[in-house]
């Protein structure tokens, strides 16, 4: 039975080798310093509802780093496999680091301290959710030598709320992206009176708060708010809190992720079938996967955009997506995803703020980062998305239609254009205001700058005639 | 305390926390690693100290809880809507009151043991599995609350918090030593408060609680106050540990008290040892060197299959580590530890 026992120094030995094998492993992985090196982090979901997201990310804003910056992808199927040679007017940039996030705070902690402080990373291109991106920029306003590019957030509060001087954002928020949506329901579906559902959380929030805004400025009214927690699986519940058919005339929905499918069946069990015209989602009606899962049931629904115009035949939409068929085509990375569009742009500004930077960061790059960004959807402004006084994109936005493709899948095409949508709706949303929640916003008729403006698109062509 | 009566064991095992502690103490001065002083050092302090609270209520009263960190949670949130202001480039989230920064410290503590001592109530007439399911509960209350009463912070959480700290204490976002020292201390603090209480006459007729419920009620002991109490202190001692993680993370959301979170407390805790209290400490360590750096480590001998360990799943293999800490030792470490002077004084005994 002895020969079992551990033997006293021999144990202790071999603890004392565990614990110095254990140091030796984790001091050499402390990132050594490169002073003439600009470090970058790609901060994004390998986990949870958005980790596919990670190669669409990395791929974005690497297609940018290979384009502008003479990057040189390690595997051009899989962008996470990384990329070498990045170079800035002969600054030479490296990529430290790529974050792990799954969509909740304390893992975005724990990986933005990775990366900004064990990894000492001087620009962070990221995060993709919401509430990351709400504790990113209070990181942000913590670390100001650190200059912070958002990938793909939508939530309001970085940069209308907490908006600190080194944070940049070159796409809408979740609200922009549905500006117009509400318009075409009032006009085009002869909406009056809507319910709405909405994930309770900030990206839902926001991209609920697009949809009332818009729908309520045209003269539309919201007769009921809905709010399932995040993560909900039974959706019966909340859809008996929605009118019943015949009291609206219609539904927004800013469900996503599984919640969608689930909340639509769960509506199919309460009130009957789905009928596409008294339905409006998200994006989450149209991507992420809800084109397999949702979208079949909807064709012919409107759907809210992401920025993005699907199918848009501009010029500058095709060399856009040349670029990244250019770099990432085996990846199969659709340059119209939001993921892979916005990362680039944040990935393309970053290059042009060093470039006039000359390669210095902290105080120096964020004065130099561009206020205005030939992003590949943008059409007004000489095709210019611009920044605001907060650093938030002004940017065009399209509103999207679900439709049968000829292959028989079904997916979104843009239907409608909205120039130039500011984060503030025109003058109605204020840093000083509560953020985006439960009771905000509340349903005004006004003006917005694009009521009246919001033009047809057809075939990819961006068309004289307005929705009436 | 006198040397000369110390076993071996305590003679090895003090020396190393004297040598640890001056480690630890001129560590941030010396200028070593400010990613290991201020992250994961930090972290294991703070975390330590909640694991602590957990291993004190199992050491010494019997009892398995799972609402530390639901506890934890609760102080971090009510600081967070005490402290911090709204606004344009305030926070966005929560009741964001702009109280004076050390009232609401000293409210969040005081709320936070204040709740300890009702939920300590509630489950104080039972033990073993009763227990657990009953604190399970809070835990799960709490995160559905926190969750869903969006006034309080909602899914997203309240973030910004570490730009509200006393004025005694200063900025520590630009001073983050400073933040160190703190936890040091207090992590130090908890230590002794801890062998101190289990020494007083409170302490020793909890551990007769723990051992002989029945007899020491027949005794005329009050068996469900003196569970209450040590529920509530150990709620104290969540509370530290989540006022702490507020001030170095500057967020806190359900995220931080949802199941796979209380069950990351239990691990820790579990892999120091259940047993010691300073398992409590020697398993967050581990558990933290584990979280941040098994998803980025590459060409690790044999397990790295050619690439991070095991894919780089840190669920893997602390949930590996777990199952062969609780197979081998069951007290974890700690436990480890002292079978290696178990094992010598066998061996001298036979020789």
């Amino acid at each position: 039975m002895r020969r079992h026992k551990l033997r006293g120094w021999k144990s202790a030995a071999v603890l004392a080798v565990g614990v110095v094998a254990v140091a030796v492993w984790a001091t050499s992985s402390l990132a050594a310093s490169h002073a003439a090196t600009v470090k970058i982090a790609i901060m994004t979901d390998c986990k949870g509802a958005f980790g596919f997201g990670y190669e669409l990310d990395i791929g974005g804003a690497q297609a940018a780093f290979a384009q502008y910056a003479h990057g040189k992808p390690t595997n051009r199927a899989k962008p996470s496999a990384g990329m070498t040679n990045i170079s800035v007017n002969g600054t030479s940039v490296q990529i430290v680091g790529y974050g792990c996030g799954n969509d909740t705070v304390p893992v975005a902690v724990t990986e933005t301290k990775r990366l900004m402080e064990k990894l000492g990373a001087d620009v962070m291109v990221g995060p993709l959710s919401g509430d990351e991106a709400v504790y990113v920029a209070n990181y942000a306003k913590a670390h100001p030598t650190k200059t912070f590019i958002i990938g793909t957030a939508g939530s309001e509060d970085p940069t209308m709320q907490i908006h600190p001087a080194n944070l940049f954002r070159y796409h809408g928020d979740g609200a922009q992206w549905n500006a117009g949506v509400g318009e075409i329901a009032y006009k085009k579906l002869g909406w009056r009176k809507a319910a709405i559902i909405i994930d309770d959380y900030s990206f839902g929030w926001t991209s609920g708060a697009g949809m009332i805004l818009d729908f309520c400025a045209v003269g539309g009214n919201i007769t009921k708010r809905v709010f399932p927690p995040l993560n909900t699986t039974d959706y019966a519940p909340f859809v008996r809190q929605l009118p019943p058919p015949g009291q609206v005339d219609g539904y927004f929905s800013a469900v996503g992720g599984t919640g969608t499918s689930a909340m639509l069946k769960a509506y199919e069990q309460a009130y009957g079938a789905l009928e596409p015209s008294k339905w409006i989602g998200n994006l989450f009606f149209g991507f992420l996967g809800a084109d397999k899962t949702v979208a079949p049931k909807l064709v012919g629904a409107y759907i809210g955009g992401t920025g993005t115009g699907p199918g848009l035949k501009t010029a500058q939409a095709k060399a856009y997506e040349a670029v990244i068929k250019k770099w990432y085509g085996p990846s199969k990375i659709n340059p119209a995803d939001l993921f892979v569009a916005n990362y680039y742009n944040a990935g393309w500004a970053l290059v042009q703020g060093l470039a006039k930077s000359g390669g210095q960061v902290g105080a120096a790059l964020q004065a130099a980062m561009p206020q205005k960004l030939k992003e590949g959807y943008a059409v007004s402004n000489g095709g210019y998305a611009t920044l605001d006084s907060r650093r938030q994109a002004i940017q065009d936005q399209y509103q999207l239609q679900l439709v049968k493709n000829p292959d028989g899948s079904v997916g979104p095409t843009t239907v409608a254009y909205v120039p130039g949508v500011d984060q503030s709706f025109g003058g109605l949303v204020k840093p000083t205001d509560p953020p985006y929640g439960r009771t905000v916003p509340t349903c005004k008729k006004v003006k917005t700058p694009w009521q009246g403006k919001i033009k047809i698109v057809k075939n990819g062509v961006i068309t004289s005639a307005v929705y009436k | 305390m006198n040397p000369a009566t110390w076993t071996h064991q305590q003679r090895v095992e003090r020396t190393i926390a004297a040598i640890a502690l001056v480690v630890l103490i001129i560590w941030p001065a010396a200028g070593w690693s400010p990613y290991w002083a201020h992250q994961i050092l930090i972290e294991t302090f703070l975390f330590g100290i909640a694991a602590a609270s957990l291993i004190f209520l199992s050491a010494y009263g019997g009892m398995i809880s799972l609402a530390q960190t639901a506890l934890f949670g609760i102080a971090g949130v009510i600081l967070g809507n005490l402290a911090t202001s709204g606004g344009a480039g305030g926070t966005s989230k929560g009741l964001h009151l702009g109280w004076d920064p050390t009232l609401a410290l000293v409210v969040a503590i005081v709320g936070t043991t204040a709740i300890g001592l009702i939920g300590g109530a509630v489950a104080s007439r039972n033990t073993g599995i009763y227990f657990l399911m009953i604190t399970l509960t809070y835990s799960v209350i709490a995160t559905y609350t926190l969750g869903q009463v969006t006034k309080i912070g909602g899914f997203s959480g309240i973030g910004g918090i570490n730009r509200y700290t006393p004025g005694w204490i200063g900025d520590l976002l630009k001073h983050p030593n400073r933040l160190y020292y703190i936890a040091l201390g207090t992590a130090i603090v908890v230590y002794v408060l801890i062998r101190y209480v289990v020494r007083t006459p409170f302490g020793v007729s909890l551990q007769g609680v723990r051992d002989e419920p029945i007899r020491m009620s027949s005794l005329g002991y009050a068996v469900p106050l003196h569970r209450t109490l040590a529920f509530g202190f150990a709620a104290f001692l969540a509370a530290l540990a989540g006022v702490l993680y507020v001030w170095w993370s500057g967020q806190i959301a359900p995220g931080n008290v949802d199941l796979p979170e209380t069950i990351s407390l239990l691990i820790m805790a579990v892999i120091g040892g259940l047993a010691r209290i300073e398992g409590a400490w020697v398993g967050a360590f581990a558990f933290i060197l584990m979280q941040n750096y098994i998803s980025t480590s590459t060409h690790i001998p044999l397990v790295g299959f050619g690439g991070t360990l095991f894919g780089g799943s840190f669920n893997t293999v602390i949930g590996i580590i777990f199952l062969v800490v609780v197979i081998v030792s069951p007290d974890g470490l700690m436990g480890l530890w002292g079978r290696v002077f178990e094992s010598k004084r066998e061996t001298s005994g036979g020789g």
